[in-house]
C-alpha cells in the first residue's frame, strides 16, 4: 500500500487529463489520498480487521467482494497447476534421481529448459499454440456460449479453459519439483537403511516407493508452502496473458490504476494463500514423515 | 407523345432511383444492405481493454464509456463515424432559424425506452439540465458551450425541442453528437439529490439501466466481461422492414493484453477489437486473412498523430536559461527540418505512415489543408537555423549550446509500454543528434505522464492527443490559448481555461497565439462551410509555421474482425466498428 502510494501518479491519472479539479479533489479524499500515508494506513488497517477492505475505485464496489470471486478462481487455478506439477515432476524426480542413463538425463534437460523460462513466454508460446492449433481456448475462465448454459456444462467449459493457464503456472514448478525430488532421491538411496533393504532382497521398485520416496518426502513438503506461494506470484503473469479472472489479474490492474484499496486487499489475500500453504505444507511432512509424528507424541 | 411517354417513364424512374438512393444506408430509418444478406440472430464477441467506471456517459470520459453509450443509448443527431456527416437519430428532422442561433427539433414518433416508457422532449430538456448543472460536473459541458454560455431548450409539445443558441455556432447541430439523451423517470431524483455523478456508476444493477440504443446491459461480470442483449423496443428498422439490431447478443471480453487480444482474434475466441492494428500486427493479421480467418480493411490515414513539443508555459522552466531557445519557433523549425519524415516512418511505423507539418492530417479529409509550410529533410538547413538563434557545437561535443554555454540538452518523456512511442522516440534522439540537439529517452507509466503534463513537470513530451470530432470548432479547447487541451501552454487557474469560445486571450500569448484564437473564435461562429475552411486553413497555416507541437507522420490504419461479421463500416475513429453496431451481423 505505501509503494502504491509513493510511486509517482495516483488514482486520478485515470480520469482522465483534464477531469476537472472539483473531480479530482472528491476521488482523492474518499480514497484518503489527501491523508498523510501512515493516517491512511491506518486508518485501512482498523476497517480491515473488521473485514473491511474499503472500495475499489476501478469497479466501484467493494474490495471484500472482489477479492473473494478472484481468490476462488486463482483458488481453481493453483490447486489444478500444483496437481499437474506435482503428478508430473514428482515422479519424474524419483526417475531421475535414482537412475542413470539418456531418459533422465533429457529429463534434466527439459527441466532446466522450464526452470529457465519465465512464465511471461510459456503462458504466450501456449496462448500462441492454442490460437494457431485450436486445440484449447486461448484465454479467459469460459467461453460466451456458456453464459445461459446449465451448471454442468460450465463446468465443463471451465474445464477446457484450465489446461493452458495451469499448465504455464505448473511447468516451471514441476521442473523444480523433479530437481529437489531428484536431488532427495539421490541422497536418500545412498543411506544405510536403503542398502540394508537392498541386502535383504526387496524388490527396487518398492524399494524406492515404500522406503526411499517416504524418507524424501522431508524436504519435498517443505517446499510445497513456498510452492503456493510461487503460484500466486506467477498467476501475476499467466493470469493477465491468458485472461484468467484471477487475484493475480486483479492486483495487475489494480497496481496499474493505483487502485490502492484494491491492491492492498489483494496484497491480503495473498499473505492467507501463503499461510495456508505453510500450513498445508506442515500438514502434509505430518503426514508423510513419521519422525515428526513421533516428536509431537513425545 | 411517345416521347412524352418515354420522359415520364425516365422522370418517373429517376425519381424512383432517388427516393431509393435517399432510403439508402445513410438515411437512418431504413437501411438497404449491400453486401451479403444479413439475417436477425446469432451473437458477437468484442474485446475490451479497459473495464467501465461508469454507464452514465454524461460523467464519464473513457473511450469505453461512450462505446456503452453508442450500444445503449440514443442522441438526438449523430455524426456518421465512417462519413462523417450528420444524420438524424432521435430527432428525424429539423429546421434552423437564419441568424444560425435557432434549431427546432422534431422528435422521431413512437420512440420508447428500453423499459417501455416513452421517449419525449422532456427527456431532452432533463439532459440538458443535468449537463449543465454545475454540481453534475459533466464532461459534455465545455462542448456544448457557446461563448461561455449554455445551449437552452424548450419544448411546446412532447415531440418537438427548440435549441437556441447563445451565439451563432459553426458546427451547429454536430455538436449534439456528444450529447446522449438520459431518461428523466430514471435519473431525475439522483440529479435532484446531488448524487448524479453517481448515478450509474459500474456497480449499478443492469436492470437499472435504460436505453434508446440497440443493446441493452443483461450482465456485468466486473473485470471478466459485459453481456448486452438485444432492445426489443428499439426503433430502427432495416430497409427491407427487418428490426434492428441484426443481432440477439453482444459480449465485450475484457482482455487487457493487446498480443493476447491479437492471438484470441486470429483463434476466433473474439470476433473485433476496438482499436486498430498495431504497425507491428499487420503481418500476421494479414497471414491469417490468408487463410480466411480474419478480413483486413485499410481504414486510411489516421486522424491523429504522434506529437512532439516542449513545454511553452515560461513559469514552468523558471530560470532555465535553455527556456530563451526552446522559446524560439526558429528552434523548433530546425527540429522540424533535421527529422527525415520518411526514415521515421519507415523505422516508426514499419513505413505504414505519411509525412505531415501540421496536427490536421489527410485523414480528416473536410479539414485538411495541404497549403501549409513544409519543413524538408534538410540537417544543415536545421543547423543554420540554430546557428541564427545563437546555437552552436562551441566544444565540439556534438551538442550545440548557447554563448554561455547551455547545451540544447533535454528529457523527453512518452508512455511506456507502447512500441511506436518508444521507437518514435529512439529515432527521434537518433535524428536529432546530427542536428546537435540531445535528447534523453524517459518512457513513464501513462498516469504519470499525464500528471507531469497537467503540472507543467517536464521538458519535451511525445505523445498522442486523442480529438474528440474531426471538426475544428469541437476541438476549441485544443487551439485556443485559453483552452484546457492547449497541452504545450496550459492556461492557469482564472486564465478562463475552461470556456473555450469565450475569445479570452493571455496577456503572455504571443502575436500568433492571438491571431490563433481570433481566428478560431470566429471560424466556430462562422455559418458558411466554405468560410469557415479558408479560416481555418489559415489556423494551420499559422500553426505550421509557428510550431508550439511538432509533428512528423500521421500513422496509415488497418482494422482487422472475424470474417464471419457481416455490416461492417470501419471508421478511423474508434470504436472502428462497433459505432454501427446496430447493422452488425454474423454469418450462421
Amino acid at each position: 500500500m505505501l509503494l502504491t502510494r509513493l510511486a509517482p501518479g495516483d488514482i486520478t491519472a485515470n480520469l482522465g487529463a483534464f477531469a476537472p479539479p472539483g473531480e479530482v479533489a472528491r476521488t482523492r479524499a474518499r480514497f484518503d489520498l489527501d491523508r498523510s500515508p501512515v493516517a491512511q494506513w491506518g486508518g485501512w488497517a482498523v476497517r480491515a480487521s473488521r473485514f473491511d477492505f474499503g472500495d475499489s475505485f476501478l469497479y466501484n464496489r467493494p474490495v471484500g467482494a472482489l477479492i473473494r470471486r478472484a481468490a476462488v478462481n486463482t483458488a481453481i487455478l493453483a490447486v489444478a497447476a500444483l496437481a499437474v506439477a506435482t503428478l508430473v515432476g514428482i515422479p519424474l524426480g524419483i526417475l531421475t534421481g535414482s537412475r542413470r542413463g539418456v531418459l533422465p538425463a533429457t529429463v534434466r534437460a527439459v527441466s532446466l529448459v522450464c526452470l529457465s523460462v519465465p512464465p511471461l513466454l510459456t503462458s504466450l508460446f501456449l496462448v500462441f499454440l492454442a490460437s494457431r492449433t485450436g486445440w484449447l481456448p486461448p484465454g479467459g475462465m469460459t467461453s460466451v456460449d456458456v453464459i445461459d448454459a446449465s451448471w454442468s456444462t460450465w463446468m465443463l467449459d471451465v474445464a477446457r479453459h484450465l489446461p493452458l493457464p495451469a499448465l504455464a503456472l505448473a511447468l516451471p514448478l514441476a521442473a523444480t519439483f523433479e530437481r529437489l525430488q531428484a536431488q532427495a532421491m539421490s541422497e536418500t538411496i545412498r543411506q544405510p537403511f536403503v542398502v540394508a533393504a537392498m541386502a535383504r532382497g526387496v524388490a527396487w521398485r518398492q524399494l524406492l516407493v515404500d522406503h526411499a520416496w517416504r524418507a524424501s518426502l522431508r524436504s519435498m513438503c517443505a517446499v510445497y508452502g513456498l510452492a503456493i506461494g510461487a503460484l500466486l506470484s506467477g498467476s501475476f503473469v499467466v493470469e493477465y496473458v491468458t485472461a484468467w479472472p484471477g487475484l493475480g489479474r486483479l492486483m495487475y490492474e489494480a497496481l496499474r490504476a493505483r487502485d490502492i484499496y484494491l491492491v492492498a486487499g489483494c496484497a491480503a489475500m495473498g499473505g492467507v494463500f501463503l499461510a495456508f500453504g505453510s500450513v498445508a505444507a506442515d500438514l502434509l511432512l505430518f503426514a508423510a514423515d513419521p519422525r515428526v509424528r513421533e516428536r509431537q507424541a513425545a | 407523345m411517345k416521347a412524352r411517354l418515354l420522359g415520364l417513364v425516365v422522370t418517373a424512374g429517376m425519381l424512383a432511383a432517388g427516393y431509393a438512393f435517399w432510403r439508402s444506408p445513410g438515411t437512418p430509418g431504413s437501411i438497404a444492405s449491400n453486401e451479403e444478406t444479413r439475417t436477425r440472430g446469432g451473437q458477437l464477441v468484442a474485446s475490451i481493454r479497459a473495464v467501465p467506471r461508469s454507464f452514465n456517459r454524461l460523467v464519464a470520459r473513457e473511450q469505453t464509456a461512450e462505446l456503452l453509450s453508442l450500444l445503449t443509448q440514443g442522441r438526438l443527431v449523430r455524426i456518421n463515424r465512417s462519413t462523417f456527416q450528420l444524420e438524424p437519430w432521435l430527432a428525424e428532422k429539423w429546421d434552423a432559424s437564419p441568424d444560425g442561433r435557432t434549431f427546432t427539433l422534431h422528435l422521431r414518433p413512437g420512440v420508447t425506452w428500453s423499459d417501455g416508457q416513452p421517449f419525449t422532449a422532456a427527456d431532452v430538456l432533463f439532459t440538458l439540465q443535468a449537463v449543465f448543472d454545475s454540481k453534475t460536473e459533466s464532461v459534455v459541458t465545455e462542448q456544448l458551450t457557446i461563448d461561455g454560455k449554455p445551449i437552452t431548450a424548450a419544448a411546446p409539445d412532447d415531440h418537438t425541442v427548440v435549441l437556441t443558441y447563445p451565439a451563432p455556432s459553426g458546427p451547429g447541430l454536430r455538436l449534439l453528437d456528444a450529447l446522449v439523451i438520459l431518461p428523466k423517470h430514471r435519473l431525475e431524483a439522483a440529479l435532484k439529490d446531488g448524487t448524479f455523478t453517481n448515478a450509474w456508476n459500474s456497480a449499478t444493477p443492469p436492470a437499472d439501466i435504460v436505453g434508446t440504443g440497440p443493446f441493452t446491459l443483461r450482465e456485468y461480470v466486473p473485470g471478466q466481461r459485459l453481456v448486452f442483449d438485444r432492445n426489443p423496443r428499439y426503433w430502427r428498422k432495416a430497409a427491407d422492414g427487418t428490426q434492428l439490431p441484426y443481432l440477439d447478443r453482444i459480449v465485450l471480453q475484457v482482455i487487457p493484453d493487446q498480443d493476447a487480444e491479437l492471438l484470441r482474434l486470429q483463434a476466433g475466441d473474439i470476433d473485433m477489437t476496438q482499436s486498430e492494428l498495431r504497425p507491428d500486427d499487420y503481418v500476421a493479421a494479414k497471414h491469417a486473412e490468408s487463410q480466411g480467418k480474419l478480413k483486413l480493411v485499410e481504414l486510411g490515414v489516421g486522424p491523429d498523430a504522434d506529437a512532439f513539443w516542449f513545454d511553452l508555459k515560461a513559469e514552468a522552466w523558471k530560470k532555465d536559461p535553455r527556456f530563451a531557445f526552446v522559446s524560439r519557433r526558429e528552434f523548433r523549425q530546425a527540429i522540424s527540418h533535421a527529422v527525415d519524415r520518411e526514415t521515421f516512418a519507415e523505422n516508426v511505423f514499419l513505413d505504414a505512415a505519411v509525412p505531415i507539418w501540421g496536427p490536421i492530417t489527410p485523414g480528416n479529409r473536410i479539414w485538411f489543408s495541404p497549403n501549409v509550410l513544409r519543413y524538408p529533410h534538410d540537417v544543415n538547413k536545421a543547423r543554420e537555423l540554430l546557428k541564427g538563434i545563437g546555437l552552436e557545437d562551441r566544444n565540439g561535443n556534438g551538442v550545440v549550446e548557447d554563448a554561455q554555454g547551455h547545451e540544447a540538452r533535454f528529457t523527453v518523456i512518452t508512455q511506456r509500454g507502447i512500441g511506436w512511442y518508444e521507437r518514435g522516440t529512439n529515432e527521434l534522439r537518433t535524428q536529432l543528434a546530427r542536428a546537435g540537439i540531445a535528447l534523453e529517452v524517459a518512457p513513464i507509466d501513462n498516469g504519470a505522464l499525464i500528471k507531469r503534463m497537467l503540472s507543467s513537470d517536464y521538458e519535451a513530451i511525445y505523445y498522442r492527443p486523442l480529438t474528440t470530432d474531426l471538426d475544428p470548432a469541437a476541438n476549441m479547447d485544443f487551439w485556443l490559448s485559453t483552452g484546457s487541451g492547449h497541452f504545450w501552454n496550459l492556461p492557469d487557474e482564472g486564465d478562463g481555461g475552461v470556456s473555450p469560445g469565450a475569445g479570452l486571450v493571455r496577456a503572455a500569448t504571443p502575436e500568433w497565439q492571438a491571431r490563433i484564437d481570433t481566428l478560431m473564435t470566429e471560424q466556430a461562429a462562422t455559418l458558411d462551410p466554405e468560410k469557415r475552411k479558408q479560416i481555418f486553413n489559415e489556423v494551420q497555416k499559422t500553426f505550421a509555421e509557428n510550431l508550439p507541437v511538432v509533428y512528423f507522420v500521421a500513422p496509415r490504419l488497418y482494422y482487422a474482425h472475424n470474417a464471419r461479421v457481416l455490416g461492417v463500416v470501419p471508421s478511423v475513429q474508434r470504436p472502428p466498428a462497433l459505432w454501427n453496431a446496430d447493422l452488425l451481423a454474423v454469418r450462421h
